[in-house]
Order: C-alpha cells, then structure tokens, then sequence
C-alpha cells in the first residue's frame, strides 16, 4: 500500500521535470581592465532591458580565456573580456575543445599614463628618460654598464632632482607588455643604445630588462595598490591606465609623453604614444542559445554607450574610431 | 614518592634557613618575582592582541561608517509625453524602448528648474555641472518607477535620488573644496551648489540603508553599490558549509578519537586532515574550478561551489578541534556508560558528544569565521564578479544555490580594486557590516560556551 | 528524466523510502515479539534504525556513484563504450539506485528477526558512516593532487624541472625565455613565515597560558573572544592595514633611520601583519589544549610548593607540549598559505638569491611568496598555455607536497612526545 503511494509520488515528481531550460544570463569573465567597462554596460543593458544583468567576473584576460576555450555549453562562459588579442595558441586549444566560432569585438584603447603625486614635482618625460632610469644596463661612453643613475636629473638635465623609484605593472600585467614595448624599448631605440645592446647582448630586446636594485617596483596588484604606494612614498612614480588616473586627478598629475598630454582626445589622434586596444570575444556559438547575448554584444558597442561621448568614453575609454565596423561585424554574428 | 627520590630531594635541598618566617629569603623573591614576570608576559601578550584589534578596528570603523549614511537630494521631475510614450498608447513594450538615456535629462531639468527657482546663483557653474549632482542611477530610477506606473506620463512627480559620489564625498570629508580644484570629476562650483541646495532642505545626508540591501552598482556610481548579492551568497555559503562541515567534521573525528585502530588507514587518515590544515586556501580554488566547475559541471561564482570549497576547507579546522574536545572528556564518562550496558557507539552519541559540544562548537566557530573571511579561493571559482541580480536559493535551472552571486569578503576585495575613491569607504563599511556578523556568531558561542564550559 | 537527476529529489525520494523502512521495519519487529519486546535481542527502535540505514546509505551511494560516472562518461564521450556510457546512464542511474535501496530494505526487513542484533548491525552501518566521512580528508588530497597534476605535467613538459625546482632566478617574462625558479619564493614564503611566528607563537601562547591559567572568569570571557575576532577578520583587510599603516610607519621609523632601505612594503611589514592574525590560531588552540591537561597534575605540582608559573614551565606546558606543536604547526601552515597580507604587504618582487646573504636576510626589503605568485600567474594577462601561466600549478603542487613533508615530520615528533594522561 504504501509502496503504491510512494510510486505515485515519484511518477508525478518524474512529470513535473520539464526540459532543463536554457541559463538566462550573460556570463562573461576576464580582464580587469576591461572589467569596469563591462560592467557600465551590464549594468546599463539590465536597466533597460528584459534580460537580467549579465555577470561579469574579473580574474584577469588569461584566466577568461581559459574558461571561455573550456568548451561549448551551457557551464561555460559566453564572452571574454581581454585586453590583448587572443594568441594563435589559445585558439588552437578553443578549436580542439569545440569552441570553433570565435567574434573578435574591439571595444577601444586603454592609455597608459605616468603619474606622480599631485604636490610633488611635475615630470615631462621622453621614452628615452624612462629606458635610462629604468633599464637593468644603459650605455656610458659607448659601452654596457649596468645602470648608474640614481636621480632624475642625472638621466636627463631638464628633468627635476628626484629619486627614481617607478612604479610599473608585474610582468603579469598586459600592461607591462606595451610599457616596454611603447616606452622602454622605443627610449632603447631612440637613444641609440639598441645598436650596443644588439652587438653586446645579441638581441635588441634585452634593452627592456628592467633594474633590479629596487628602483624599478613591480606591482602585481591593480592601480589602487601603486596609488597606495605613491603615496606612502611621494618620491615614486607610476604607471596608470587613463581611466584610472582620470578618477584620482585630485591625487595624482600626470606626467606628459614626449610633450603630449595625455587625454581620450590625444589618444584617439595618435599623438599621445603609449597606448593598446582592448577587446571581448563572444562564443558566436553561444548565440540564439543563451537569450541576451547578441543584445549585449550590440549594446557594448553601441555609439551611445561606446561611442566618444558616451558613458564609456566618459569613464575614460579611448573609443574606436572604427566603431561602425565593429558594429556591423557583431550585427552579422550568429546569422 | 619513594625513600630514594626522597634522599635525593634532601641532599639538594637548601641549608636549613635562619632568621624570620616573616622576611622572604633570596631564593623566594627570586622566584616570586619571576612568577609575577611571567604573569606580566601574559596580561602584555593579550594587551598586544587586544591593541591590535583595537587599532585595526578604529582604522575599518573611521573608514568605513560613513558607508551607512547617504546623501540625497529631492526633485520634482516633468515627465512630458513627447519624450517618453510618443505614440501615446501607454504602451509598455512600446515604452521599454525608451532607455535611461533619455530620463538623464530630466533629472537634470528638474534640478535646473529647482536651482532657478530658489534663485541660486554661483559663479561658473554651467548646466552640465547641475546634472553632474545627481547619481547616475537615477535615471533607472525614475525609468523604473514610470514603467511601473505609465500613468505618471505627462505629469510632474517628486522624486528622491541619490547624489553623485563625489557629492557625498564632500558631506563625509572625502572631498574637499581644495580637491575638486584639481578634482575632473567634480568642480568647487558643485560643492556650492549641494551647500546651497542643503540649505533649502533639498539636499539631505540620511542613514543608507540601501547599502545593506542593493546588489552592487558599477564603476560610474559607487553610491549606489551595496552589499545585497553578497550577504546573500556568504548567507548560503555558510548554510552550505555549516550544513556539511560540522557533520562530517565531527563524525569524521569521533572515527578517528574513538574506535579508529592504530593501522595503516587511519594513519593515512591522520596525515591527511593535517596536511589539509596546512594546504594553502589559494589551492583549494584550484581544486574548486578544477572538480567543482569543470568536472561536476557546476555554475561559475554559484554559491553552492564556494560552499563546497570552503567545507573542504574548513573541515580540518573543525576535525582538529573536535578531536581536542573529544579527546578533553575524561575516560570515565565513557567507562560508567560502557558499565551499566551501552554500546561504544551509544556511549560516544550519548555521552561524550554532549560533553565534547561546548569544545566542538569553538572549533566550528572558528572555521566557519574562517570561511566567512577567506577571499583566496572564491578568487579563481568567479565569485569575484559583479552580480547584479539578486541569488535565489533555489531554481529550477541552477538548482540549490546555484545562481551567481558574490561574497562578503570578495566584494571587499573587489571594491579595493575600483578607480573611484568612495569604492574604498564601501569597502570599508562592508567590512564593518562582516564584522557584526562575527560578532553576533561570537556572541552566540560565548553564550553557548558559558553554560556548558568545564574542567575535568 | 531529467529532473529525477536532481540530487536534492532523490535525497528527497531515498528519505522518505528510508522513513518507510523504518516505520515498517520497527512494526515488523514488534509483532515478531508477540508484543513481548524483552523477546528481542535489541530495542524495537533499532531494527527500524537498521532498516532506514540499509536504504539510505546504499541507494544514495549507488547515486552518488553513478553520477560521478556519468560525469566520467559525458567528459569522454567520443571514444566508444563512453559514448554508450553517456547515453545510458542518465536514465540508468536513478533506477539502480532506487533498486539499491529496495534490495537493503528487503534484506533488512529479511533480517529482522527476535533473534537478530540490530544494535549491531545499526551501528555497523553507523561507523561505516564515520569511516567515510573521516575519509573525505583522503578524497580532497587525491582531488587536490588531481586538479592540479595535469596542469603541472603540461608545464613540465616546457620548461625543465631542474631549472625549475634549482632556479635561483624568478623573471617570468611574456615573451617566453622566462627564469622561473622557485627557490627565490620559497626563501621568501619561509622568511616570512619566520618573521610572522617569531611574533605569533610567544604572543599566542603566553595569551593563551595567562587566560587558562590565570584570569578569572571576567578577563577570560571578555579578552577570549576579543582574540578570537583577529582570526575572523578578513586577510585583506589586514593586508590593507600592512599596506597603509604599518608599512610606511617602520620605513619611517625603522628602515630609512637604520639606513637599511626606502620600502614601505617588506618582509618585516607582512610578517609582522601575518603575527597578529596567527595570534587567535595559537592562544585559541594552545588554550583548548592547556585546560585539557587534568587538573590533578596542577595540584600535585602546586602542592609540592611551586609557584604556578613554575607548575606552567615544568608541568603544564610539557604535559601540553604535543598539542601545541599541533597549534604552532596549524599556525605555520597559516603563514605559508596566506596571500592577501603578502601581496599588499611584503610586494611583488622576489627574492634575489644572487647578490650576497645581506640582500637574502634584510627585514626591510621587499619579497614575495610562493602563494603571491600562484595568484598573480592565475591572473594575468598572459597566454594561458605558456609556461608562464602553468607554472602556477606547478607553484601549487610543490607547495602542497612541501606542506605534506612538513606534516608528516611533526606528526611523528608529536607522536613521539605524546604523553598519555587517560
């Protein structure tokens, strides 16, 4: 009898189960750079939309790709937000893992700038300054020393009489890879001391190894950790994203490049140098399974959200000057 | 004592000592002193602690409280047809179209009309630094409440919206007149015009309780983030781990306290539980994304999988601890139990749990304190995210705790890496808000504590 | 079939079958003794108990098993019997676990008889029960292994172990060509560490030592938890306090007057910050473990006209000496694995092996751990197959095997010492 009751109870349970259904919601994870601009957007998309705010998880472009190249399906992410273009190899294991339709959406460009505490002095520096008081060896007298300097003035006269200390992102950063591509080894080139680095050590790269007498700080934190540190210690000067630096303008000034200020504006021109695009990737095969998706693509990179007076720009993205192609590639995704 | 040891206490024992009872002799100051030194090492070693978490406390409390209270400021706001329902059809899907960009400016207009009202007039203060006042997420607001109710369309209403950070900022001494000299965010021209607009009541400085109870809020507007999603994803990861950690902890070491042989699997057992001790929490976030997430197929940033991980991880705390408190109730209890006809296992449940419970529930305090404050692992399962919508317990597509949500200490974490400032005052009244859930489990084990607390 | 997968349904299912078996099994035993129970061997009560026991356990062990499978299977799913595997098994899974649990209530219902010990058999089922739980411990150290394993022979297989593990450089560079030894973090992981107990363990125990021995009922209930507080505050709030106020304060006050360095982060910052969360981890443990040593021990030595700090020195403390080993290990272990403090505390530089011993052992200069680098390599920004991201893993299993090692030393030494007071 009560095994009777008991089959009953299960038989209805088996028929209520109705076909799992599809998860609802944007699931996006990488960069912290990318991060605040992701979620302006999520946040703005789930204000004025039916669809719930997408999740946004930070952890970095690497992790982010990771799990986006996990596979297809409904635990794994929809987009990745990266602030480098996607390596040959990480497709490679995207293709083998099933994730073979990839969209590459470039969302804008990242300035980095160098900034210093606000009461302290004010710095205009030339790549050039920047490979001398960095670098682990510059050029005296024509040969490979390893660096001398110990004061800004020493490296270049125009330049105030203060202590090098820098603060310059971890070798974890993307960050780290244009400062020394954009900065350092630009002032390598530019100061002449690439042909004796090329001659000595036999690769024009060595010119960006960094000193190690702590002059040079790495930060594998965020901003918020060298700002703490410029200002425990006034002497230091760091390496910010734009955004960042526009959001602490009370505490830090920034130092121009080569006589440029940085800016949205000199950016986007090309005038201001040190600079990178910053993307997301959206698993194309995700669309029209998870419901918002190719809304949210659309909305990202809308003119009214990253457009240069949009809220984006605002915060101090650098906007794509060929948004409309980027827009018309994420309109034709997934058809 | 035997006549042998007794002979040779004698003969080191000192000559018989002269003079009064009354006057210590040497050896005695001596030794009193030292006792009153080592009582002193004591009362200074928990001075030192004391003064630690009184310092750290003062610093989280003198950053943080500030969180709790908000400025606001009150408008009256037109809502015109043509901008908002222009087929005029009160048409819902029709009006959803209509985005948040179009609402920005009428707050702004609202508040124009408010300052040229009042008569307000400060030097260099342009239109764009008017609307500059009110929060972004204002414009959700009124979106939201018109969208509930489309007859407001075409009518005035009143309406109470956040200020912007900086705004609040100068009400809590982050932001000074000095500052938005150099500030791009906000101008001394502002700061005059909140001044003047608190000084017709239209701007006021209330208890925020929309910090405790508001999911977070993006970079744009910290003074709208709160902690929402996170108390109710540290909420479910605590039911999770309480659910299964004390349980399994406290079976797992009456085995091993109290019917385990001394044989190869129990020693490999022992092993085990210390090592996990010590693995470092970091490593349990590798385990978590490995198995949880992409073996078992379980949601990124979902409760469930941060509760797991911090069972797994808090199961050697407690086993540690409850095996102390088993092992502190004397062999006597279990005798008399055993004598009078119980079995080994009755004797344990019945007995010596009881009497090991006051010890057991220190051990599960002090781990699930642990979990509750741990930021290392959740960091690689996604629990650092921004979540928006708020968790529910259960649904019928993620199951039990499996919506995203974030955590306490991971939302402190994460707003210590915001740009804006005033991320860091939430930061720290998120802290505040983690630690008046310390202190009410405290409470309760103390209370718990006293009444069952013993010596053998 | 789909939801019956769910797991909280067939807990669900399994409970109310287990409530039914003992409901029946208890009926059953009673009318057996012909409504005399002293005819039974074991109370009514437990041949119910035996009954739920032999449904739940391996219904819901045939479930858990059999998902676990399906997992395996639907992971493999392209090679040939997996395929088949995959297909079968979602709906297969839940019918065998239902019929797992018919067959225990029909064996236990078969079994229940006057003459047959249930209590026996209940509790058999019972200390099964406990075995299994104590032996989870076993399972996350395999998962751990695992998890991480894969990962580290992938990293192995581009860069070599040697260099690895004998490296005295860490520059991990994006380029490739990156140093990645690992004896730069682990000096600066067990400096560090060093620094942290040398403030935690006296301050620790001496709390704990003066609470359980000398402080009344007031002082202890109040200073007690007042500790315990410092182990549930969160480590990156600490790090936030290493970062901005004690890191600047010894480089003004200490560092820069001895000429010793300009840092505000440093080993002697993140140690000190690590000292006062391990404090709560010491006293709270040694305290439990001091108030376990038999009281008649104190008396006998007081009685004999010691002092009480003489009793704590030759007594108290000798006969706790095995447990707090335990407390001091779980506070090492602390130390090695904490990553928030380190991070904004100590920086991120690591360690430079090769510029003389006063580089290596300067408090006031700046270090990182091996934890620090697993985090920051997680992530990064760089190519999540490169070596340089790998290594992680690699960082994280020879931490866990190090951390093993150590365990089992002090496992032996406390085994060594254990005295007996039962």
């Amino acid at each position: 009898m009560k095994t009777a009751t008991l089959t009953s109870a299960l038989a209805i349970a088996a028929l209520s189960a109705t076909a799992a259904a599809a998860r609802d919601q944007v699931q996006i994870a990488g960069s912290s750079t990318v991060l605040p601009y992701a979620t302006i957007v999520a946040e703005a998309f789930g204000e004025n939309t039916d669809f719930p705010t997408p999740v946004v998880e930070s952890g970095g472009s690497s992790a982010g790709l990771k799990k986006f190249c996990e596979g297809v399906g409904e635990n794994t992410i929809d987009v990745a937000n990266s602030s480098r273009k996607i390596k040959d190899s990480e497709v490679e294991v995207c293709t083998a893992n099933g994730v073979t339709d990839i969209l590459e959406v470039r969302i804008g460009y990242d300035g980095i700038v160098f900034a210093s505490d606000i009461n302290g002095n004010a710095f205009a520096f030339t790549p050039e300054d920047w490979y001398k008081a960095l670098a682990a060896e510059v050029v005296v007298d024509g040969k490979l020393v390893s660096n001398p300097y110990t004061m800004w003035n020493e490296v270049n006269p125009a330049l105030p009489a203060q202590e090098i200390m820098a603060f310059v992102p971890g070798t974890k950063h993307g960050t780290r890879e244009v400062f020394e591509e954009k900065v350092v080894i630009e002032g390598c080139k530019t100061s002449g001391a690439a042909e004796v680095v090329k001659a000595e050590r036999g690769d024009e790269k060595a010119c960006s190894a960094l000193r190690t007498d702590g002059r040079s700080v790495d930060i594998d934190g965020d901003y918020t950790e060298t700002l703490a540190r410029i200002q425990s210690n006034t002497n230091g000067i760091g390496v910010f994203g734009l955004s960042f630096y526009e959001n602490n303008t009370d505490k830090l000034q920034v130092a121009t490049m080569g006589g440029v200020v940085p800016s949205t504006e000199s950016i986007a021109s090309g005038d201001y140098p040190v600079s990178r695009p910053l993307y997301f990737y959206v698993k194309s095969q995700h669309i029209g399974v998870i419901p918002g998706l190719k809304e949210y693509a659309e909305f990202f990179v809308a003119d009214e959200l990253a457009g240069p007076d949009g809220p984006l720009a605002a915060y101090g993205l650098v906007s794509d000057p060929a948004l409309t192609e980027t827009q018309a590639a994420v309109a034709a995704a997934g058809m | 004592m035997t006549d042998a040891t007794a002979a040779a206490a004698a003969s080191t024992a000192p000559a018989p000592r002269k003079g009064s009872l009354l006057v210590q002799d040497a050896r005695t100051r001596k030794r009193n002193a030292a006792e009153s030194r080592f009582k002193a090492y004591g009362l200074a070693a928990i001075a030192v602690g004391v003064i630690a978490l009184v310092i750290l406390v003062t610093s989280i409390l003198g950053n943080g409280t500030s969180a709790f209270r908000q400025s606001y400021i009150a408008l009256n706001v037109e809502l015109p047809e043509a901008k908002l329902d222009k087929s005029g059809t009160r048409d819902l899907e029709v009006m959803k179209k209509v985005t948040t960009l179009t609402y920005g400016p009428l707050l702004a207009k609202g508040l124009q009309d408010a300052v040229d009202s009042l008569g307000i007039e400060i030097e260099g203060l342009t239109k764009k630094d008017v609307s500059g006042l009110i929060s972004q997420e204002a414009a959700a607001q009124l979106r939201d409440r018109v969208l509930a109710d489309p007859a407001l369309v075409g009518q005035t209403v009143q309406i109470t919206v956040l200020a912007s950070g900086r705004i609040d900022g100068y009400y809590k001494g982050r932001t000074t007149l000095a500052s938005a000299e150099l500030d791009s965010n906000v101008s001394p021209a502002q700061l005059k015009l909140a001044d003047a607009l608190k000084q017709k009541g239209l701007l006021t400085t209330r208890f925020n309780a929309a910090f405790l109870t508001a999911p977070d809020a993006s970079d744009q507007r910290p003074e709208a983030a709160g902690l929402g999603v996170a108390i109710l994803g540290s909420a479910y990861m605590m039911i999770v781990v309480l659910v299964l950690a004390l349980p399994i902890g406290v079976a797992a070491s009456i085995y091993l306290e109290e019917f385990a042989p001394k044989n190869r699997w129990t020693d490999l057992i022992e092993v085990n539980i210390s090592n996990l001790a010590a693995v470092p929490s970091i490593v349990f976030g590798i385990l978590g994304l490995a198995i949880f997430i992409n073996f078992a197929g379980l949601r990124a940033s979902a409760p469930i999988v941060g509760g797991l991980v911090l069972t797994l991880m808090t199961l050697p705390t407690i086993i540690i601890s409850t095996r102390a408190a088993l092992k502190s109730v004397p062999p006597s209890i279990r005798d008399a139990a055993l004598g009078v006809g119980a079995s080994k296992m009755q004797a344990v449940f019945h007995h010596v749990l009881p009497l090991a419970a006051p010890g057991i529930l220190t051990g599960t305090i002090i781990g699930l304190a642990q979990a509750l404050g741990e930021t290392a692992p959740l960091l690689l399962i996604g629990m650092v995210a921004f979540v928006r919508e708020y968790p529910a317990a259960y649904s019928a597509t993620d199951g039990l705790f499996g919506e995203p949500s974030t955590a306490l200490p991971v939302q402190v974490y994460n707003w210590t890496q915001r740009a804006d400032p005033a991320f860091f005052e939430r930061a720290s009244g998120a802290i505040i808000v983690l630690l008046v859930f310390l202190l009410i489990m405290n409470a309760v084990a103390i209370i718990l504590r006293r009444r069952f607390e013993r010596r053998w | 079939m789909g939801l019956l997968m769910s797991p909280l349904l067939m807990l669900l299912l399994m409970t109310a079958f287990a409530i039914f078996g003992y409901v029946t099994a208890k009926a059953r035993a009673v009318r057996l003794s012909g409504g005399d129970i002293r005819r039974l061997a074991s109370l009514p009560g437990f041949y119910g108990q035996n009954a739920a026991y032999s449904v739940l356990i391996p219904g819901l062990g045939v479930f858990l098993a059999g998902s676990l499978l399906t997992r395996i299977a639907a992971r493999q799913a392209d090679t040939g019997v997996w395929q088949d595997l995959a297909q079968a098994l979602p709906g297969l899974v839940p019918v065998l676990a239902v019929v797992a649990a018919a067959l225990g209530l029909g064996y236990a219902l078969l079994r229940t008889q006057p003459a047959f010990r249930s209590r026996v058999a209940a509790e058999r089922w019972v200390l099964g029960l406990l075995i299994a739980s104590a032996s989870i411990a076993i399972l996350t150290t395999v998962a751990i292994v695992f998890s991480m394993l894969f990962e580290t022979v992938n990293f192995f297989s581009q860069y070599s172990w040697t260099e690895f593990l004998f490296g005295t450089t860490w520059a991990p560079d994006f380029r490739g060509n990156s140093s990645l030894g690992i004896l730069p973090l682990l000096w600066g992981t067990l400096y560090i560490s060093f620094v942290a107990l040398l403030f935690a363990v006296p301050v620790g125990l001496f709390a704990a030592i003066y609470l359980s021995e000398y402080a009344g009922p007031k002082l202890r209930g109040i200073a007690k938890p007042l500790i315990e507080i410092l182990a549930g505050i969160p480590t990156i709030v600490y790090g936030l306090f290493a970062l901005v106020t004690v890191g600047p304060m010894i480089r003004d006050w200490l560092a820069q007057p001895l000429g010793l360095g300009t840092s505000g982060s440093s080993v002697l910052t993140a140690g000190l910050v690590m000292g006062v969360m391990l404090i709560p981890f010491v006293s709270s443990l040694s305290d439990d473990i001091i108030n376990a040593v038999p009281q008649a021990m104190r008396d006998g030595s007081l009685g004999l006209g010691a002092t009480k700090s003489e009793t704590i020195r030759q007594v108290v403390i000798p006969a706790a000496l095995p447990g707090i080993v335990g407390a001091v290990l779980l506070a090492t272990s602390r130390a090695i694995g904490e990553t928030m403090i380190v991070v904004l505390g100590a920086g991120a530089a690591a360690a430079r092996l090769n510029e003389g011993i006063g580089e290596m052992v300067n408090p006031f200069e700046a270090m990182t751990t091996v934890t620090v680098k697993i985090v920051s390599q997680l992530t990064g920004d760089t190519d999540f197959a490169a070596p340089e991201t790998l290594v992680a893993f690699a960082l994280g299993l020879t931490l866990f095997v190090m951390t093993l090692g150590l365990n089992v030393l002090a496992l032996y030494i406390v085994r060594k010492y254990r005295e007996q007071y039962e």
